[in-house]
This record gives C-alpha cells, sequence and structure tokens, in this order.
C-alpha cells in the first residue's frame, strides 16, 4: 500500500522513476527473502530488478555483500519461472567479478544451457562464460564447442560471442574450437555468421598468412550476411595497410566489388575502407567517392549522416576527389538534421577556397547554439585547418573562436579551442596578440584546472617576447590569488618566466613571487622559492637551463635510475646526466596515436599507457648481460637496420646502441630455414679505421624461427671525425641439419658456414640525442659567449625544395628542430632551421642553418658546441 | 512468517514442499542417487561430475522434494554451509567401497555437525551406504561404527545400503526421511 502512494507523489514531482529512492542496504536486507522455502517469483523479480538497477548506477558492493547476495540468489535455481531466471542470469553476470566463489553455478548452468528449455540456453551460455576461469574452462568445453554449432541461432551466436570474450584469457583453449567457429560461418543465420567470423578472425588474427587465406577463401565464398562482409571488408583493408604491395591486389578488388554489393551497409562500409586506404589512386578512389556523392542525396538521414562524415574525415588528405562532391555538401548546409549540416559545412570550409570562408562562417553562426559539443569539436577542428591555410584570415577566425570560447561547453570542447588557438598563434606571428588577449580573458572564468595550467604554461612561454610584456602579469597574477593550487603553482611558473627574459620587469616579479613564498599550498610556495632565488642570481645561464628550458630526461627512466641509486648505497652524489633522455616522439609515433581503433568486435583497449623510450626498454634488456655492465648508461640506441633482404634464410637486423665510449651493436638474427639448427652464430665486423672490438657475445643456439641475438662491443676512436664510417659483415655460425618436425639434430657433428651481410653504416646521428629547446633564441645568445663557434657554407646541389632539404639536414644530424622551423613557410625562398642536441659524453651542440633557394641550395651552417672536435665533426660530416 | 503463511502452514498447504541437501565426497553417487528419483522423462542418461550445484524437484509420498544436489569435489566443500540454513533434511552419501577415504567422510561429517547452523537444529540425517554392489564394500554396520554415528543423539538419523545404479535401497531411505520431515513440521510449530 505504501509503495503506491509514494509512486503516485513521484509521478506529481515529475520524476515518475520507480527506483529513485531505494538504498542499498534496504534491497540487501530484502535479498534474504531469496532463502524462503518457497521462493516468490514475482517478488524476487523485482528485488533482483532493483539489485541490477543499483549495480548499474554505479553503486558499489563490497565482496561479502556480493557473495551473500550471490549465494542466496543461486537458490532462486529452484524456482521453473521464466523471467526469474533470467534475473538470475544477468545478476550472476554482474555480480560474477565481485563475488567469491561464483563456480558454484557451473553445473547449473551448464544444465540450462543443455537443456531443453529454449528462453534458458542462450543466456545461461552468456552467464557461464562469465563466471567461468581458464581453469574451469576445461570442463564447459565440451558443451560449448556444442552449442557454437546449435541450431538455434541464438544459441550459436551467444556461444561464439562469448568465446570472443574469453580469447583474452585462454586464447589457447579458445583455438581448438576453430573447426567449430569454421561450421558456423556456413549458418544461414547472418548473425551467426558475423560472430563466427568474428571469433575466426581473432584466433588467427597474429598470424598473418592464416589471416590472408581466411580472408582469400571467404571472399570467394560470397557470404550471405552484411555484417559478415563489412567485417570481411575491414579485415582486407587491414591487411591491404600492412602489405606493402599496390592496390592491384585480390584484397583490392574485393573490397572495390562490395561497393556494388545490394546491402548499403556494405556498399558504405567498402566506400569508407577505400577513401581510408593510406595508397590510392584519385582512379581508384572515385568510385567509392561517387558512392559517398549518391548517398549524400538520399532520403535517409542515417546515409546522408555517413556519407558526409566520412568525406569531412578524408578532406583533408584527398581535397580534390571531395571537391568533386562540393554540390552534394552545399545542399547538405540547410539539411534539418543539425549534425549532418555541421559536417557538410565543415567539409567545405577544408576545401573551399579563401573567398567562401566568410560566408560559410556566418552559416554556422546561426546555429552553433544547436549542436552538440561532439560536433563543437568538428566545426573547431575545421577552423584549425582553415587558419592554417590561409592565415590571412586569423581575425575572422580568432573572433569566432573566442565567441564559442565563452559559450557553455565540456573540457574536450574547450580544449579544442584553446589548441586551436594555440596553433594559430604559434603558426601566425600577426595572430599572435589577438590570441593571447583571447586566451588571457578566458583564464579569467575557467572551470577546468587543467586547460588554466596550460594557457598559463603558454603565456609564460610567448608572453615575454610580445611587445609589451606587462600587460600580461595581471591575469597570471590574478590565478595566484583566485585559483585552487595547481593553478596557482602553473601561475608562479609563468610569472618567473617574465623575470627571466624581462630585466625591466624583474623587479616587479620578485615582489609577486615573495608573496607567492606565503601561499598555503607546499607546492607554490616551493616554486615560488625556488625562482625567486635563481633570479636573484642575475646569471644568464642559470636562467637558460633551470627556468627556461625544463628537464628534458625521461622521467620513467629517472625513476628507475634513483631506485637503483638507493640500492648501490654509495657516496658519490647522484648524476643526472647518467638518465636517458626523454624521447621526442617522431611524426610516425604521431600519427600512431592518432590512429582510431578499428571496430572488429574487440577492441585491443587503451594502447601503452606511458611513453617509455627506445633507450628505456632497450636498457633494461642491455643491463641483463653482465659484459655491458661497465659501459655507463645506454646514451642513444638508433633505429633497426636491415641487413638482409626479407625472405631470405636467414633474418639479420641490427641496432646501434651508443654508450658514451663504446657502441654496442646489437644483431638480431632469424633463421627461416627448418631442417637447420644454427649454433654459434656470431657477425664477424670489418670495421672502419680506428675503431677496436673489445667484446663479442655469440648467440649460442639459433633454433628454426626464433629470434637470436647476437652482440659485438666496439671502442670509438680517439679521433672523432673517424666515429663516421661503414663496417664489413659476415654472419658466421655452426650449421646442423635436422629434423623439420621434431627440430632436432640428426647428428651431434655440425658444420662451418657463413652468410654475406650488407654493410652498415655508422653515422652521426647515431651518436646524438635530439633535444627539445624551448628558448633555442636564449640558449643560442647565452653559447655565444663561452660555445665554440664553426661555420660553413655548402651548396647541396642534390635537392630541390627548402622541404626537402630541411627534411634531410634534421635526418641527417639526428637533431631536433625548435620553434618550429622544421615547417618551411610557403613561398618562401630563404630559410632558417634551428636545431639543438647532445653528443655523447653531454656535449651540447646548437647549429643554425640558413638555406637560400637558388639553383639548387646553398646553405651557411653554424654550429656552436661545448667541445671543438665535435663542431668539426659535425661541419665535416654536412661537406 | 506472516498471518497468510501461518494459516497455510496449518490448512497444511506448505508442508507438501520440503527442501533437502545432498552432500557426500565426489564420486560418492549423489547425483545418480537423484537421478533415481526424478520423473522418467526428466531423467539424464549421462552423469558427470557435479561443478557447484544443481537443483533437482521429485516426488515422494505426496511430498514434494526440492533436492541441492552438491558438489563433493574438494574445491567445493567449503560452500555446502551456504545452503544449511534452509533446509528441512540432509541425504549424506558415502562410497561403501572407498574405505581409504572414509577418514575424509568423517572429517566432513564432524564440520557439518558442528556447524552453527546445523548444531542446535533437530534435523533429520540419512546416510545412504552407495554403492553396495561393489565388491569390497563396507556394511552399514561397519560404516556407522566407523563414522560414530551412535554418538548422534539430539538429530534423527538413519543409514540405508544403496545401489544407486539399480534403485536397491533408496526407496527404503527415502521413506525414512519423509517420515522424519513430516514429524518435524509438524511439531516444529
Ligand atoms: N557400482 C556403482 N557405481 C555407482 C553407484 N552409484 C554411482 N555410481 C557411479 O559412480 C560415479 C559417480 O557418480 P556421481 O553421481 O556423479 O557422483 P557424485 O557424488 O554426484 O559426484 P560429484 O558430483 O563429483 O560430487 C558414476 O560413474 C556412477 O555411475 C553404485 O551404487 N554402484
Ligand atoms: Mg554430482
Amino acid at each position: 500500500m505504501s509503495s503506491f502512494k509514494r509512486d503516485k507523489k513521484e509521478e506529481e514531482d515529475g520524476g515518475g522513476n520507480p527506483f529513485q529512492n531505494i538504498e542499498k542496504t534496504t534491497v540487501l536486507q530484502e535479498a534474504r527473502l531469496f532463502n524462503e522455502n518457497i521462493i516468490n517469483a514475482k517478488k524476487c523479480t523485482h528485488i533482483l530488478t532493483k539489485i541490477l538497477y543499483l549495480l548499474n548506477q554505479g553503486e558499489q558492493l563490497g565482496a561479502t555483500e556480493a557473495t551473500e547476495v550471490f549465494f542466496a540468489m543461486t537458490k532462486l535455481f529452484q524456482s521453473k519461472d521464466v523471467i526469474l531466471r533470467r534475473m538470475v542470469y544477468l545478476g550472476i553476470k554482474e555480480l560474477s567479478s565481485i563475488a567469491d566463489d561464483v563456480i558454484i553455478v557451473t553445473s547449473s548452468l551448464t544444465k540450462d544451457m543443455t537443456g531443453k528449455e529454449d528462453l534458458y540456453r542462450a543466456a545461461a551460455i552468456r552467464a557461464l562464460c562469465s563466471i567461468t576461469d581458464a581453469t574451469m574452462l576445461q570442463a564447459i568445453e565440451r558443451y560449448m564447442k556444442q552449442a557454437i554449432v546449435d541450431k538455434n541461432p541464438a544459441v550459436s551466436s551467444a556461444a561464439l560471442v562469448s568465446s570472443l570474450h574469453m580469447t583474452k584469457m585462454a586464447s589457447d583453449v579458445i583455438k581448438r574450437w576453430v573447426n567449430e567457429a569454421q561450421e558456423a560461418v556456413n549458418s544461414e543465420n547472418i548473425m551467426v555468421q558475423f560472430h563466427a567470423l568474428g571469433v575466426l578472425y581473432h584466433i588467427r588474427k597474429s598470424d598473418r598468412l592464416a589471416v590472408t587465406k581466411l580472408v582469400a577463401r571467404l571472399t570467394r565464398m560470397s557470404l550471405k550476411s552484411p555484417y559478415a562482409v563489412c567485417m570481411l571488408v575491414r579485415i582486407a583493408a587491414k591487411l591491404l595497410e600492412e602489405e606493402e604491395t599496390g592496390n592491384d591486389s585480390p584484397l583490392f578488388e574485393f573490397i572495390e566489388s562490395c561497393l556494388r554489393h545490394k546491402s548499403e551497409m556494405v556498399i558504405y562500409e567498402a566506400a569508407h575502407a577505400i577513401v581510408n586506404l593510406r595508397r590510392t589512386t584519385s582512379r581508384e578512389l572515385a568510385p567509392a567517392i561517387s558512392v559517398l556523392q549518391l548517398f549524400c542525396g538520399s532520403p535517409k538521414p542515417t546515409l546522408r549522416f555517413a556519407a558526409v562524415r566520412t568525406l569531412n574525415q578524408v578532406a583533408i588528405n584527398h581535397p580534390t576527389a571531395v571537391t568533386a562532391c562540393n554540390l552534394d555538401l552545399e545542399n547538405l548546409i540547410t539539411d534539418s538534421n543539425r549534425s549532418i549540416a555541421t559536417l557538410a559545412i565543415t567539409t567545405l570550409l577544408k576545401t573551399g577556397a579563401e573567398s567562401s570562408v566568410d560566408r560559410l562562417m556566418k552559416q554556422i553562426a546561426t546555429f552553433v547554439s544547436e549542436i552538440s559539443d561532439e560536433f563543437k569539436v568538428v566545426v573547431v577542428q575545421a577552423i584549425r585547418a582553415l587558419a592554417l591555410k590561409f592565415p590571412r584570415k586569423h581575425s575572422v577566425l580568432m573572433n569566432f573562436l573566442s565567441a564559442m570560447l565563452r559559450d557553455e561547453g565540456g573540457l574536450e570542447y574547450k580544449a579544442s579551442i584553446a589548441d586551436t588557438i594555440i596553433t594559430i598563434i604559434e603558426d601566425n606571428a600577426e595572430a599572435k596578440e589577438t590570441g593571447l588577449a583571447h586566451l588571457c580573458e578566458f583564464i579569467e572564468d575557467c572551470e577546468h584546472t587543467s586547460l588554466a595550467v596550460r594557457i598559463l604554461h603558454l603565456l609564460g612561454k610567448e608572453g615575454p617576447r610580445t611587445k609589451q610584456p606587462s600587460r600580461y602579469i595581471r591575469f597570471i597574477y590574478n590565478r595566484v590569488i583566485l585559483e585552487n593550487p595547481t593553478v596557482r603553482a602553473a601561475a608562479v611558473s609563468a610569472m618567473a618566466q617574465f623575470g627571466a627574459l624581462c630585466p625591466d620587469l624583474l623587479e616587479n616579479i620578485q615582489v609577486l613571487l615573495a608573496r607567492c613564498q606565503m601561499d598555503s599550498d607546499d607546492e607554490v610556495r616551493d616554486r615560488a622559492a625556488y625562482y625567486s632565488n635563481i633570479l636573484k642570481q642575475q646569471d644568464k645561464t642559470l636562467y637558460n637551463n633551470y627556468i627556461l628550458d625544463p628537464l628534458q630526461i625521461s622521467i620513467p627512466s629517472l625513476e628507475r635510475c634513483l631506485r637503483e641509486y638507493i640500492l648501490t648505497n654509495t657516496e658519490e652524489p647522484f648524476d643526472i646526466k647518467s638518465v636517458p633522455l626523454a624521447a621526442l616522439p617522431t611524426e610516425e609515433e604521431k600519427q600512431i596515436n592518432n590512429q582510431k581503433s578499428d571496430g572488429m568486435l574487440i577492441t585491443t583497449g587503451p594502447v601503452k599507457p606511458i611513453p617509455v623510450s627506445r633507450e628505456e626498454n632497450y636498457s633494461e634488456k642491455l643491463s641483463t648481460i653482465p659484459a655491458l655492465q661497465q659501459l655507463g648508461p645506454l646514451f642513444k640506441s638508433s633505429d633497426i637496420v636491415e641487413l638482409t633482404e626479407s625472405e631470405t634464410e636467414y633474418v639479420v637486423c641490427c641496432i646501434k646502441h651508443c654508450y658514451t665510449r663504446h657502441l654496442v651493436l646489437q644483431f638480431d638474427c632469424v633463421n627461416t630455414l627448418n631442417d637447420q639448427l644454427l649454433e654459434n652464430v656470431r657477425v664477424q665486423l670489418d670495421p672502419s679505421e680506428g675503431y677496436k672490438i673489445v667484446n663479442e657475445i655469440p648467440c649460442p643456439k639459433l633454433p628454426y624461427n626464433e629470434m637470436g641475438t647476437a652482440y659485438v662491443v666496439l671502442q670509438f676512436p680517439e679521433d672523432l671525425p673517424n666515429t663516421v664510417g661503414t663496417f664489413g659483415a659476415v654472419l658466421k655460425f655452426v650449421v646442423k641439419d635436422c629434423d623439420p618436425n621434431t627440430g632436432l639434430p640428426d647428428t651431434d657433428e655440425g658444420y662451418d658456414d657463413e652468410y654475406m651481410l650488407e654493410d652498415l653504416e655508422v653515422v652521426l646521428g647515431d651518436q646524438i640525442q635530439r633535444v627539445n629547446k624551448v628558448n633555442w633564441g636564449a640558449a643560442w645568445e647565452e653559447a655565444g659567449n663561452n660555445f665554440v663557434e664553426m661555420e660553413d657554407t655548402y651548396s647541396l646541389s642534390s635537392m630541390g625544395t627548402l622541404e626537402e632539404a630541411v627534411k634531410n639536414i634534421i635526418q641527417f644530424l639526428g637533431l631536433q628542430p625548435a620553434e618550429r622551423t622544421d615547417k618551411v613557410p610557403e613561398g618562401k625562398t630563404t630559410h632558417t632551421l634551428l636545431l639543438a642536441g647532445l653528443f655523447r659524453g653531454g656535449f651540447e651542440i646548437l647549429v643554425r642553418s640558413k638555406l637560400a633557394l637558388a639553383d639548387g641550395i646553398t646553405m651557411q651552417l653554424t654550429v656552436r658546441s661545448t667541445d671543438t672536435d665535435v663542431a668539426e665533426l659535425i661541419t665535416s660530416a654536412v661537406g | 512468517m506472516g498471518l497468510f503463511q501461518k494459516l497455510a502452514f496449518f490448512l497444511g498447504i506448505r508442508r507438501k514442499e520440503v527442501n533437502v541437501l545432498v552432500i557426500g565426497l565426489n564420486n560418492s553417487g549423489k547425483s545418480t542417487i537423484i537421478n533415481h528419483f526424478k520423473d522418467e522423462e526428466e531423467k539424464v542418461a549421462e552423469i558427470v561430475p557435479t561443478v557447484g550445484f544443481n537443483v533437482e524437484k521429485f516426488q515422494n509420498q505426496n511430498l514434494s522434494f526440492t533436492a541441492f544436489d552438491m558438489s563433493g569435489h574438494g574445491r567445493y566443500r567449503d560452500l555446502w554451509e551456504h545452503y544449511y540454513k534452509d533446509c528441512h533434511g540432509i541425504i549424506f552419501v558415502i562410497d561403501s567401497s572407498d574405505r581409504l577415504r572414509l577418514v575424509v567422510v568423517k572429517d566432513e561429517l564432524d564440520l557439518l555437525l558442528q556447524h552453527p547452523d546445523i548444531c542446535n537444529r533437530k534435523i533429520p540425517i540419512l546416510f545412504f551406504g552407495n554403492k553396495m554392489d561393489c565388491k569390497d564394500a563396507l556394511s552399514s554396520v561397519k560404516i556407522a561404527a566407523g563414522l560414530g554415528l551412535d554418538k548422534i543423539m539430539d538429530k534423527p538419523w538413519h543409514i540405508s545400503a544403496s545401489n544407486a545404479l539399480t534403485g536397491d535401497g533408496l526407496q527404503e531411505g527415502v521413506e525414512w526421511l519423509t517420515q522424519q520431515i513430516r514429524e518435524t513440521i509438524v511439531t516444529r510449530n
């Protein structure tokens, strides 16, 4: 009775959610009803619903609470009520990860999954798999195999999907179900076929050849299920990307043929795959684009949406192809579906001419407040692309952005606006002052700590170099008064930058920093004291090293080195030089991070949480080899160099590890002959003049298809110019013929053999670590006083453009470009490239390369370094 | 207990539904015994070791039984206790040909009898000395002595030799249990 009244009252409140006021403790109390001898199915179902509701609202149950409910729930198996039983399955799934001893229901669920009641079977399978761990899987394996090939599609699908989930914990058991999955792929049911393909793919995905075979077979048999075909398109596209072959392969043919499939879903999938392939010619692209173009005019909003979204995504990579759809896109600007309209406009912005910018921006402004954050982000991205393309439009765009910044919106949206403003500022000096002003205004009222911190950092970096630095101080100091400790600390650091770079502001900054030393937060006080003391010294070198340029070392390495230091218990002070520098992500790595998940039913999850440098990875492995332990800290590891053609008998790759005085060559070898066992595998080197081989560590055994590693340790020549050179290399080993099936050698006797490798080049870049100088100018000026300087002029006849020259110089020297000078502004005939790095042994290098385009390229190269020999080496190496 | 339930109780409606717990070491024949009592069409052809438990229903002399057929495997024995509280009777199955593990049986039985949810209740326990057809099977007298059954004073108990494959001895045992449960239910109030 009472509950009825409450419901009614809630309805008046406009709530209407019958579960609004339920409470965990009460519900757990009610769950004791499950223990009654006679089950009241209706009541129990209701209680279970409440429990599920609570769990889905994020309510946490402790292990004891969960176990108690779980065991009470197991007693409901005595009821024959179908609805209640299905609720029990859901309850089992929800509690399986929290409660203890959940395997208690294994037999009961197995009975239901193999029983006569069809309504139970699929759900019981899903519940069973949620409680099964790797040790128990064997016990239910037989039933799972049967279920996969069951006549009932729901049962088969449930078993397949559950198998997919279980590959995470017991992939080798699931692999044994490949025959059943194979059979299920032939199913008439579209879902079963789709899920079966998912399982087959996941079983094989680590084996390229097997995937290729699978795709080849399935593309020929023409799958019935459009879902399965979509997935096959995705797998094929992925293979195509990995294969280095051109697009004349049967895989591409297959994807192309799907453009003529009868299902729209498949047609779209194929078009999407083709336009997203990295290497496509315009001829290959054309049919896919026409499909998307057709979809733009479809009466179905989903198709219009999919098409315009895809065009939007590829507009930057294939501008001309997308321009072909301009007319269709224009029609979509006024689409009643705002998402479609937004995407259409932003696509046009990306591809359109400068003259159309104003018109399109006005059109967006009419409805920007009505669209969701996600689409606002799309708009912002389009604006960013525009600003980079049409620098002269910056004031229109900047105004638009600042208006957006003032609107309501979540962190991601605001961050993307701030990002865009920052990009525009960095790219376009004219936009700097207005951009900074907008950002200053924004942090006055910014609720996102992370964003405020980033903007303060930027103000500290850019503000001191504007015409009137003092105007930013007020905005920054306001943060110290009004914000939380994290933002306050960032504001203190930003102020210190002004102190270091603007002598006439120094006195004021010191006053402000003195006030900050009274702050209630430790970090804020520490920073203020730190900066205040350094600024007191009035020493440019100190400013550069401890205020303007942040620490360059890799933080995970620092942690490891400090831990080792504490363990060794020495008297010596800790040497920060022993810590490897932080890896700067290469362009390629940045691109990989931007790639999205491939939609293959199971995502591989978030990739690599902490970026660890290559050196850090190798360091760990190398430090386990006793002979390498005396070499000191690893300074730099090169990229992998292949010393054999691929698909030869033996595959050898080399990684060059540079230490302060030594070079360690790591040869990773694979033996691809299944009738040979190699022993005592080593690389015989013919090093260039001055190099001394100090140690060789052979690989004792190299069985078929396993990777083995041999090392050679060399001492660098005393004369620096000799460190750059070419080494001859031969792989030497003892061969023992063996039985391909067992891998066991036929006899104990082996014979010596050798295999020629390609020459190994040791280059300048192997000995240089890239360093990111935030304030290159200051460092250069400073270096003018106490570094050695060398200068020379060269003519780079083989290079035709400034871009090409810049790219080659960066790569050759292995230095890090600073102040975005790696980007050559369009239409210029001269360019100055600024570089920084560290030579092994800790010698700093700064390089300024002035380039001029006239009949080839002439370059004036100025090197400043702490070491004469290093400076000389660089100037001579270029020549 | 609500008023309605009390009423139902006196009218004898409730009396017809009883819960029993079937325990004993693994491989003793619990599932086979329960299978024997089930209706012809519900019987399973092949019995596999139980993982966790199974709920089975069967009728005997107007009483409907809900049997919790527990797994006797070591890993699951600790979990029996979750089901002690609400049962009206216990069927404890012993493989009478497994002399070696009779001590283990005794340990488990002692744990059961000492358990707080069992020790103060006058709950009937039916022992089956199962697999009596095996040639080195112990007699029920010997099993009773080995387990010290005569020391159980506060609970009615009974031991039957049985063969779950043919059904010999099963009916007799369950009739005893039915009788006992009827009595306890009537006298409990
Ligand atoms: N010879 C003989 N074999 C029996 C008898 N009762 C059961 N068995 C056999 O003993 C084996 C085990 O029987 P189950 O009923 O699975 O034993 P359980 O006690 O349920 O075992 P768990 O579920 O693992 O605890 C089966 O192979 C039965 O056929 C019997 O009276 N005589
Ligand atoms: Mg059993």
